[in-house]
């Protein structure tokens, strides 16, 4: 019996070890997004109605990473091994609102694809169109 | 006076009956105003059913008139502590025995959740399924309707039964509910609950008769008002309206603070129900509010989608 809790002690512990020196931010890696999204129209006119919606949106699925402001300071952000990135930044801004809408969609390691979870690709226009507002 | 019981055959079939009808009604009535232009110009906005009238499938002891986007499968953990009257004796209940649900849910296909769970008040388990009947648009519909079925096998021993059927109770409730503002929902939801065997006594030398009747219909109302993006208060009443000979439910006054995030909805409150499976508690709960049997309890869910 004793033996069984010294086995599952040091199963725990390896696995805290292991995923300890993992916890190191990695450099942040080129995000290539295909053509036909890089041109892609946003399909939501940004009115006030969409950003209400994805305001709501934003800070269910993403605040906890990214932030309130999109500054990538979110209480989760501390264990992230990627970069999530600065939304208030032109640098992220430049980007079309195609490639926000897939980058979002698809994933990427850390960051979770939301296809499955905001099946409505209306919905993450919205986000997309909330997104542009996070612009300091 | 020895209390004796008796059975029925009526099973599930009464109370499903009537709430087959009331919906039926409903869907008549609710969908007569879709005049048939349905080939309207591309460029118009496309009508779509209001999402999250609620931060989750429970508020607090009833179900919400929510069905999961399909693919979801979800994971509930609930527990109702001791009543509060003993104070820091067992520190508000929290010390007092408990009862505990877990529960698991999925949405094989579109507006339908099925799921099963166990509790530990009478060893019950559920079976239960909700569907989507109506949702709420913004020029259609003016309100969500769904449709709750439950079913509760008591599993304790033997000796506590002399049929099997003895062991069953059905709930079916059907929820109308309206996202009235982007921070106020409401919704009720009357409900019937079907029990197979009830307590009877002898009023007459050879006579008997049930102290309480094997139907008994009741209505819910609810409300959320987010105070915050992902915060919101949240009430439940719970009333019950069948008048039994004796034993009559209390009714249920609950109230608390819901939390959602991405995945996982919290709910803290305090109320006067105690089983959590919603047939024992609209048929037998005897905590009253006006006695102070209050209650404090959570739900915590964890959804995954597939
Ligand atoms: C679990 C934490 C987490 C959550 C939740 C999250 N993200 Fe991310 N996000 C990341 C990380 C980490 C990256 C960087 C990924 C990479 O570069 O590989 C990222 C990158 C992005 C990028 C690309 C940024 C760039 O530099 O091009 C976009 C756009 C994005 N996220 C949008 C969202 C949106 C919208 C949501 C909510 C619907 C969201 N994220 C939720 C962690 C998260």
């Amino acid at each position: 019996m004793k033996l069984r809790y010294y086995a599952s002690a040091l199963v725990v512990l390896i696995v805290i070890f292991a995923t300890g020196f993992t916890f190191r931010m990695q450099e942040k890696k080129p995000w290539p997004v295909p053509d036909k999204y890089k041109s892609m129209k946003n399909q939501v006119a940004s009115d006030a109605e969409s950003i209400a919606a994805g305001k709501a949106l934003w800070s269910t699925h993403c605040k906890s990473c990214h932030g309130v402001k999109g500054q990538g300071d979110g209480p989760k952000a501390a264990q992230l091994k990627t970069e999530p990135g600065d939304f208030s930044k032109a640098s992220e801004q430049v980007q079309s609102d195609g490639s926000l809408f897939y980058k979002t969609s698809e994933g990427r390691d850390d960051m979770p694809s939301f296809k499955k979870k905001i099946p409505d690709q209306d919905d993450i226009w919205s986000i997309v169109n909330y997104v542009r507002t996070l612009k300091k | 006076m020895k209390p004796i019981t008796y059975n029925t055959k009526n099973w599930f079939v009464r109370p499903a009956m009537l709430m087959l009808c009331l919906f039926l009604l409903n869907g008549i009535i609710l969908g007569q105003d879709s005049s048939g232009n349905e080939q309207t110009p591309v460029a118009v906005k496309k009508i779509k059913p209001e999402k999250n009238t609620f931060g989750s499938i429970w508020i607090i002891d009833n179900q919400t008139v929510m069905v999961p986007i399909k693919g979801t499968f979800e994971m509930d953990i609930m527990h109702r502590f001791g009543t509060i009257k003993n104070g820091y004796k067992d520190f508000l209940g929290f010390f007092a025995p408990s009862n505990i649900r877990l529960g698991f849910e999925y949405v094989p296909i579109n507006n339908l959740m099925v799921g099963f769970s166990i509790t530990k008040a009478n060893m019950t388990w559920e079976g239960y399924g909700k569907y989507a009947i109506i949702k709420q648009t913004k020029s259609k519909y003016p309100v969500s309707v769904t449709y709750f079925g439950d079913i509760s096998l008591d599993t304790r021993g033997k000796d506590n039964f002399v049929h099997y059927s003895d062991r069953l109770m059905y709930f079916n409730q059907l929820i109308i509910a309206r996202k009235i503002t982007p921070k106020f929902s409401a919704q009720v939801s009357p409900s019937l609950t079907h029990v197979n065997i009830v307590d009877g006594y002898y009023y007459e030398p050879g006579k008997y008769r049930g102290t309480m009747n094997h139907e008994h219909f009741a209505i819910a109302l609810a409300g959320r008002y987010k105070i915050k993006e992902n915060m919101g208060i949240i009430v439940n009443y719970d009333q019950p309206i069948t008048k039994h000979r004796s034993n009559n439910p209390s009714p249920n006054i609950s109230f608390g603070l819901e939390v959602t995030t991405s995945a996982h909805a919290f709910q803290f409150f305090m109320g006067n129900y105690s089983f959590i499976t919603p047939q024992r508690n609209n048929y037998y709960n005897r905590n009253n509010f006006k006695d102070g049997q209050f209650l404090i309890g959570f739900n915590i869910t964890r959804m995954w989608n597939y």
